[in-house]
């Protein structure tokens, strides 16, 4: 077969599964259909990864947080009532897959050398602060929040959901998210008002945010 | 108010936030109307928002990616077998890892029948023919058949999968996550074609047994720069590909590498590489039939 064809029959297929929302997936996976959960995931994971590295601060423990929430996801998929968006759903397991290995580490003193080195840093001019530099800057004065405004300020300033979609997530009510965010900013403000001198940095990130957002 | 004179933050992020009473607010906002320093701060407060929005999120790296869906693949797995009686699903792919029959090389395969390997040329260049799928569903049983007759409880298949790859692997048991090939060969063994299609994302996720079926193999000559890119990609994905095809990506000159996922199951892992072994494209699986 040196020649392929023009339309696969799998193409047809794959654009009907796209269509499918997320619940039908997840009821399909409980029916048994072995493909629908990996579609959930390849949806979703990115999402997840970046709740996860942003609350965990770290790739390693947000890989491990990660993949515990799925499996868990996977094992306890008939307990989706529906009552919540899948994505609701989802977040919210792996947001508790973070909080409870942050609970667990919880002993561990905020480590914040990388902080300290940043801030000793000299300042790079602006125009070559990449974004990676802002974004380990950024995850490294998270991790000094408690665990709960962090949770907080990932879901609704990082990710841009909502403070009624967070609230959702956290399960706590939507007072308390807007009141965890303003005392997480509150003590941000030092810590990051550096970056807020770079110049172009607003303007270009704005955009950008707004980007994640809709996407 | 710190001092007299100024607001704390944390009061501003709450004002911002309409978290305080109407007359604190209100109190607050006559302040900041005569006051440039806690009007500072409240830029500030918003410049933080800023910068967090605007930090990127990247997507999750194809290592993560890979390791839930093995995560998940063995849940089905422990799921669907049923009768093993575990709780918790064991790391099967971690712990069969050195096992040899999850290596890319099937010689050393101790199967009681042959083994279904789709359109693979074989040591002399002759392609093995596709054999119809029929027996997909006692495949995947027979995956772990073995260690689970040899060892009983599933506590003991560790023990036992070490003893086993000690005996017919050269790797030995090690956890060293280096790929064993076999020692006759030097190269990992795949089927290369050269079909010059120019592949889409769409066709990538469907079958790729239309693509890149049997057919014969462009010689292994000139081809080191693949076979740099083969082994970069095997030892990232833990496995050799069966399969590479050169042609075009979105119109761009591309390697098109099959990974097999999970055979039993028709799973395969497509990885898209430039002519510089850059990835052009987000590893995703795809159907080989």
């Amino acid at each position: 077969m040196n020649s392929p064809p023009e339309t696969p029959p799998a193409a047809d297929q794959q654009a009907a599964r796209a269509v499918v929302s997320d619940a039908d997936l997840l009821t399909r996976h409980i029916a048994g259909d072995p493909h629908a959960f990996s579609e959930i995931v390849k949806r979703h994971r990115d999402r997840m990864w970046a709740v996860a590295l942003r609350t965990l601060g770290d790739p390693d423990e947000a890989a491990d947080a990660v993949q515990d929430a799925f499996v868990s996801a996977y094992r306890k998929a008939e307990s989706f009532r529906g009552e919540a968006a899948v994505t609701t759903w989802l977040h919210r397991i792996v947001v508790n897959a973070c909080l409870d290995r942050m609970r667990r580490k919880s002993a561990r003193p905020v480590a914040d050398d990388e902080l300290i080195e940043a801030a000793e840093r000299d300042t790079p001019v602006p125009d070559q602060t990449s974004e990676r530099e802002v974004s380990m800057e950024v995850s490294s004065a998270l991790k000094l929040l408690p665990a709960d405004q962090r949770a907080a300020l990932v879901l609704v300033d990082m990710m841009g959901y909502s403070v009624e979609d967070a609230a959702h997530v956290l399960q706590v009510p939507s007072g308390t998210v807007k009141s965890r965010c303003a005392r997480g900013r509150a003590k941000l403000v030092p810590i990051l008002s550096h970056l807020r001198n770079r110049s172009d940095l607003s303007r270009v990130s704005s955009a950008k945010g707004a980007e994640l957002r809709d996407g | 108010m710190t001092g007299d004179t100024h607001y704390d933050l944390e009061v501003l992020a709450e004002l911002a936030e309409g978290l305080l009473d109407a007359a604190t607010a209100l109190q607050v906002r006559e302040h900041l109307a005569i006051c440039d320093p806690c009007g500072e701060s409240l830029a500030d407060l918003a410049a933080v928002r800023e910068v967090l929005s605007a930090t990127p999120t990247p997507a999750m790296p194809m290592g993560v990616a890979l390791r839930i869906d093995r995560a998940l693949a063995a849940e089905a797995e422990n799921f669907r077998g049923g009768g093993v009686g575990l709780v918790e699903a064991p790391a099967w792919d971690d712990i069969m890892r050195d096992a040899p029959w999850e290596k890319a090389e099937p010689a050393a395969l101790p199967e009681p029948e042959p083994v279904t390997r789709l359109g693979v040329v074989g040591d002399d260049g002759t392609v093995v023919p596709v054999t119809p799928a029929r027996r997909r569903r006692a495949a995947a049983r027979r995956r772990w058949a073995l260690p689970a007759a040899a060892a009983g409880v599933a506590a003991a298949v560790i023990g036992a999968t070490v003893t086993m790859t000690g005996m017919l692997s050269a790797s030995g048991p090690s956890k060293n996550p280096v790929i064993a090939l076999p020692s006759q060969a030097k190269s990992p063994k795949y089927q290369l074609t050269t079909s010059n299609w120019n592949y889409t994302d769409q066709e990538l996720r469907g079958s790729m047994l239309d693509y890149i079926g049997p057919m014969a193999a462009t010689g292994t000559t000139e081809t080191s720069k693949i076979e740099q890119c083969v082994r970069r990609l095997t030892a990232q994905v833990g496995r050799a590909p069966f399969a590479v095809d050169q042609g075009f990506y979105n119109g761009q000159e591309a390697n098109v590498m099959l990974f097999w996922h999970n055979q039993p199951k028709n799973q395969v892992l497509v990885h898209v590489v430039g002519p510089e072994c850059d990835e052009v494209r987000r590893p995703a699986f795809a159907r080989w039939k």
